[in-house]
């Protein structure tokens, strides 16, 4: 069922219609159970055609318009996010954001890739372990590093902002303060709407914004 | 072979997600009645005479322990505190946690001993609700730093948030020395780690070295007052045993 980054569940609607036009020359001529779609892992049997292996993209499971997508989600706080596009776990787009976010920090002197991984490992698992305890169905742990992971990049433009300007004035509380607030209304609303969690939002922002407000401790001081 | 990796991976996490299941009930709220509590928390309730509600969720408790762990960590760095063995998290994360799981054990067994009607969710819950003053009163003297503000909110807010535990446990126990040792306990514990909080965290916690420096002090004022007087004392103690040996 899983395979490399595509977790397409058997209720999920939302298969690109573009993807589903690179399947066809390649279900003919791969051995596998029935799958209408070809899995991408690098362990699937490919025989030894080269031509007909899929582009490194694909195998790779990196979507290039998927992670363009939820990046816009992200990006526009108060545009209503649909529940299915968390249903693959795509760690390759949260993963570039937590370099770049690594990489801001180095340009304004702070030389703290570890600080980032631990607080994002750690944040990640205590959001794992309370969304499963606040919601009917549970999420598994890639979707909630996922999640937190796209909703980092208004961070990144803490960051950038920081490395020209210090953040430690009333005007730097106040565009911090502004970005955890960003970050964790994005977080929340791709959450609520991935788990069907109406009414809830502000409990599951809360959390995110703690979280995010580490991270952006991290960037001021 | 990564498919049985993988296996074994789901199946731990299965048994992960079983053990935390019977903490799922409590975490069961809406924003509304977290509001609702949080409010209440501060309003010492009057009757005392019979046993108060009190609602066992952890999803409040649980927030308000990270939020103080937050506000202690932004007071540390605002400061630049240096904890010399361990870092800034952990002594935030085991200083909140241990005195939120450490004095709701340790007054479960008071109560236990006193014969009060409590359980340890319940305590738990109460306790984590009280620590909603302590945020407050640790947010907002962190930030502007005057003593003797400090000392009303200390007096204020911890003492509300505070006699309002008080009550509810007054209410649930039988017995004049019985409540007498519990709530005296918890006052005493709760208030005292507010002092405790404010003064040993937004101080500069430096050595002896930068004492050393007198007329040359940084210009942003340091929260403790104290800290001149006990460096000037530790100057001239300095200052007379080198006199003394030379």
């Amino acid at each position: 069922r899983q395979y490399g980054g595509y977790e397409y569940s058997q209720q999920s609607g939302f298969v690109p219609p573009d993807m589903m036009q690179q399947q066809q020359p390649y279900t003919g001529q791969i051995y596998q159970p029935t799958q209408t779609y070809t899995p991408t892992s690098a362990q699937s049997f490919y025989g030894s055609n080269f031509e007909d292996e899929p582009p490194l993209l694909e195998e790779l499971g990196i979507n290039f318009d998927h992670i363009w997508q939820k990046t816009l989600t992200v990006l526009h706080p108060l545009k209503v996010a649909d529940g299915s596009i968390m249903n693959e776990t795509d760690l390759a787009g949260p993963m570039v954001f937590c370099l770049a976010f690594g990489a801001t920090l180095l340009l304004a002197g702070k030389i703290q890739f570890g600080y980032v991984y631990g607080i994002s490992a750690i944040g990640c698992l205590g959001m794992f372990c309370l969304l499963n305890l606040m919601s009917m169905t549970g999420v598994s742990f890639g979707c909630v590093a996922s999640v937190l992971g796209y909703c980092l990049l208004p961070m990144i433009l803490l960051s950038t902002f920081a490395i020209v300007f210090s953040l430690q004035g009333m005007m730097g509380i106040i565009l911090t303060a502004g970005i955890i607030g960003w970050c964790s209304f994005s977080a929340s609303k791709i959450f609520i709407s991935a788990l069907a969690m109406e009414g809830q939002q502000l409990l599951v922002a809360y959390p995110c914004a703690l979280l995010y407000g580490v991270f952006a401790l991290i960037s001021v001081f | 072979q990564m498919w049985q990796v993988g296996k074994r991976q789901a199946s731990r996490a299965f048994s992960l997600y079983a053990n935390i299941d019977i903490l799922r009930p409590y975490f069961d709220v809406e924003p509304v009645q977290v509001r609702a509590r949080l409010l209440e928390s501060m309003i010492p309730v009057k009757m005392i005479n019979f046993p108060q509600k009190i609602a066992g969720e952890l999803y409040g408790p649980l927030m308000l322990v990270f939020t103080l762990v937050a506000i202690l960590l932004h007071g540390m760095k605002t400061s630049d505190t240096i904890i010399r063995e361990g870092t800034l998290m952990g002594t935030a994360i085991g200083t909140c946690f241990g005195y939120w799981l450490g004095v709701s054990s340790f007054i479960y067994f008071l109560a236990y001993l006193c014969n009060a009607q409590i359980t340890m969710v319940q305590m738990l819950s109460l306790l984590g609700y009280g620590l909603f003053g302590h945020c407050i009163t640790l947010f907002v003297t962190y930030n502007i730093h005057f003593h003797s503000l400090f000392y009303v909110f200390w007096l204020g807010v911890g003492g509300l948030s505070t006699l309002r535990m008080v009550a509810v446990l007054v209410s649930r126990t039988v017995g004049h020395t019985q409540r007498l040792i519990l709530c005296g306990t918890l006052a005493a514990l709760h208030m005292l780690f507010l002092l405790y909080l404010h003064f040993a965290y937004h101080k500069v916690v430096e050595g002896i070295l930068d004492t050393l420096e007198g007329p040359n002090m940084p210009p942003f004022q340091r929260v403790a007052r104290d800290i001149p007087v006990v460096s000037n004392a530790v100057l001239n103690t300095t200052a007379k045993a080198v006199a003394l040996t030379l």
